[in-house]
């Protein structure tokens, strides 16, 4: 994705930023001085009385929430808390007492930072704004009255109106969550030992032994993984990112070389309905994931329907003779773990193929005839306009949907979870201590800490990795595509 | 020549038929099971020895609730397709805003945004859902379909890049025509681009529309236990527990099958309108 250039996009830098700030307590009036105080009154002086009164409530508003949501929330966040769930007797009657709740604590301190954040850029646009203002009035340029400063918002301050409410939106379900996620990585939340409301948890570099010392550092939930060598999270780890990559790799690529071949082969010559067998291969995947996927993981199952077939025909004895399979009567492909991560590509390949055959028909209309007639002028066979024309153009055309795609896989919750959960038993001891199974991926190994085993602080580490790898791995891909960007080649 | 010709167009043909008939036996098998007379999982047959069609008439009888009160197949349809309005709805606004304020409007910040949703956009949901449902958790919204309306659309404004990239593609004379004749951003917005951008809407409605008919993994952690407020997906994935499968395989497959057919029609007005999307989308960026 290359971004476009904005025309009217008036950058100066870094510091220019913090350059108007410090013009506008140098050279600012009292009015505007004032306002770094009270806010609203650069406004009011400048007979915009409305805005005032609303910039000052804000602050206001600012100023109750710390005293009494942010402060409170403050004193607990270097412990995160110290009273534990507990009955007490008041007269006759047991009732909870006020207990603390660690993740509560956690996440109002998050919040009240993220707020404590906004407050400072809105403090810093306020005194830029209050400053032009007096400028303005210096040199007699007009001053927006209320009523045109709301008509602004439908007019060239329109992309205020347009993104405030998704820009919430994200920061509630995206933004937040990652920084509590990050936040929890660092504690021992987790277990039925350390898990609110009955139980509280804290940072790690504050978990204490039985005796009382303190015995955490600051990395202890990430050196399980790295640093020690016994630990079975680390042998979990390794084994499971590597089949990641792999399975990444795999499902990527033929899912994409599967999407052309089919696309050209609806598209060759003589071919009659097309629409048709392109319908029938799309049905497939308008049918839910949840319902396909799981029929097809019972129609693969040990003693299911497919097993029978294969030992009626004698499929079944042949491998067992090849050595392929250990018992004579079923091929576990779903049990087995060679088995399970070669079914789960080829599975995938039944799911992926066909959106990726959408895809490329698209990308088909699209090659430039010009190239492959006059290459076929030269003598070339369809092999080879395949290999130096056609694949050429769809990397540069889809590298970044490709790029994409291996991010997703690496992600790829669905077809991994719906296929192995419940069916899916590992005999690997170490794998089982870790909570994993052989054909997991980081994110189903994730979900299964938290789900199965309540690990809250070890699967957020393995969220952090993940997110750390995928984004590097996003970045720096997409700065090599511009950096040698071909798309101009082909036009 | 000619005779190779057709001789080998003859065999592309077999070819694609057998490779549709590799594809759609999962489909083939969802259908005939659901007509299967006995309930359990067959493991011989892939055809039933008995037909009949009381796997349907089970789903939307009352009685089965009280039974043992995991076929409430109504209420999950209806709470799926509220959920799924609603979700569209909300989800659909947000991504013509965002779309249209990148990609028309010129502002201070605009490419920071546009970097930071690239970077935000990297992290899956399935990471952070556990904390997704501790917050929703705080705000009093798990077992609510309010909560579920959230957890969907709200970060919904992320999924901007293929109708923005439509946008794209839309000529900026037709938008300095209109503020000639002296029309408003917000007229532009709703008079001039969005009408342009009906197939672009179309795929996007129909693609907020169908993430809560499939999703499962977010419905399962937020609606929880109480089986009358579950959407379809946890519902059925239910049925299979491994203590049901003999008694509600085929139930499963004609829930599965019924809530198929109304999706894959949508799927396939959409697919239209996706490949357009996609394609003008990746070549203009």
């Amino acid at each position: 994705m290359t971004l476009k250039k904005t025309p009217n996009n008036t950058s100066r830098g870094h510091f220019g930023y913090f350059r108007d700030l410090i013009a506008a307590f140098k050279n600012g009036d009292k009015y505007v001085r004032l306002s770094s105080v009270a806010m609203g009154t650069g406004y009011i002086a400048r007979k915009q009385v409305i805005k005032g009164i609303l910039v000052f409530l804000v602050q206001i508003l600012f100023i109750l929430s710390m005293i009494f949501f942010a402060a409170p929330n403050f004193a607990k966040f270097g412990t995160l808390g110290t009273v534990e769930y507990a009955y007490e007797k008041v007269g006759l009657n047991t009732r909870i007492n006020n207990y603390d709740n660690s993740f509560l604590i956690l996440l109002n301190s998050i919040v009240a930072i993220f707020i404590i954040f906004v407050f400072i850029l809105f403090w810093i646009h306020n005194m830029k704004a209050v400053y032009e203002l007096q400028v303005r009035k210096e040199h007699g340029r007009p001053i927006n009255n209320f009523k045109q400063d709301l008509r602004s918002l439908i007019e060239g301050n329109f992309h205020l109106t347009l993104l405030t409410l998704p820009t919430l939106g994200v920061i509630l379900i995206n933004i937040l969550p990652i920084l509590i996620l990050i936040a929890i990585a660092f504690t021992n939340y987790g277990g039925l030992e350390h898990t609110p409301p009955t139980h509280l948890f804290t940072w790690t570099w504050r978990v204490k032994n039985a005796s009382g010392e303190v015995v955490g550092k600051v990395w202890d939930n990430f050196s399980t993984f790295f640093s020690n060598k016994n630990s079975n999270f680390n042998y979990a780890f390794w084994r499971i990112a590597g089949w990641t990559l792999l399975w990444a790799f795999l499902a990527t690529f033929t899912c994409f070389i599967g999407g052309i071949l089919l696309a050209k082969l609806i598209n060759s010559d003589g071919i009659k309905f097309r629409r048709v067998w392109r319908t029938l291969f799309i049905i497939t995947i308008a049918v839910p994931q949840f319902v396909s996927l799981i029929l097809v993981r019972n129609f693969f199952r040990d003693s299911g329907i497919f097993n029978t077939i294969c030992s009626d025909i004698g499929l079944t004895k042949l491998l067992y003779n090849m050595h392929l399979i250990p018992t004579p009567d079923t091929i576990p492909f779903l049990t087995n773990p060679k088995w399970t991560k070669f079914m789960i590509v080829m599975i995938n390949i039944w799911v992926g193929v066909p959106y990726q055959m959408l895809i490329a028909t698209g990308v088909l209309m699209n090659i430039p005839q010009s190239q492959v007639e006059s290459a076929r002028l030269d003598g070339a066979n369809n092999f080879q306009i395949f290999v130096h024309i056609i694949m050429p153009y769809f990397l540069v055309v889809q590298g970044p949907a490709l790029i994409t795609d291996f991010v997703r896989n690496i992600n790829n919750f669905n077809v991994i979870y719906l296929l192995t959960q419940d069916i899916y038993q590992t005999h690997d001891l170490k794998m089982a201590a870790a909570n994993a199974k052989e054909p997991d991926l980081l994110v189903t190994w994730l979900f299964r800490l938290t789900n199965e085993n309540a690990s809250y602080n070890i699967a957020s580490v393995i969220g952090i990795i993940v997110f750390i790898a995928c984004a590097t791995f996003t970045l720096i891909s997409f700065a090599i595509m511009m950096r040698g960007n071909k798309e101009e080649d082909y036009r | 020549m000619e005779k190779r010709r057709h001789i080998s167009v003859v065999i592309k043909h077999i070819l694609l038929a057998v490779l549709a008939l590799i594809w759609l036996i999962p489909i083939i098998w969802l259908i005939v099971t659901s007509f299967k007379l006995d309930t359990g999982i067959s493991v011989s047959k892939f055809f039933p020895e008995k037909w009949s069609a009381h796997n349907f008439v089970d789903l939307f009888k009352d009685t089965k609730y009280t039974t043992d009160g995991i076929m409430k197949y109504k209420i999950w349809f209806k709470n799926t397709f509220i959920i799924a309005v609603f979700t569209c709805l909300i989800s659909t606004t947000f991504v013509l805003m965002v779309s249209y304020a990148l990609s028309f409007c010129r502002f201070k910040g605009r490419r920071f945004i546009m970097n930071i949703s690239m970077i935000l956009n990297m992290f899956p949901g399935v990471l952070s859902m556990v904390v997704i449902y501790f917050l929703m958790k705080a705000l009093d919204l798990t077992q609510s379909h309010i909560g579920m309306i959230i957890v969907y659309s709200a970060g919904s404004g992320l999924g901007y890049l293929i109708v923005k990239g439509y946008m794209d593609t839309i000529s900026t004379s037709i938008r300095e025509a209109a503020i000639i004749d002296g029309c408003s951003e917000a007229g532009i917005f709703f008079r001039v681009v969005l009408p342009l951008c009906k197939p672009i809407i179309v795929y996007q409605v129909i693609s907020s529309f169908l993430m809560p008919w499939g999703d499962f993994v977010f419905a399962k952690l937020i609606l929880g236990t109480n089986s009358s407020k579950w959407t379809l997906a946890i519902g059925l994935y239910n049925m299979l527990d491994k203590s049901r499968l003999n008694a509600h395989f085929t139930h499963f497959c004609a829930g599965g099958l019924l809530v198929s057919i109304p999706i894959s029609i949508l799927f396939l007005i959409m697919q239209k309108y996706y490949v357009e999307g996609i394609t003008s989308g990746s070549s203009k960026e």
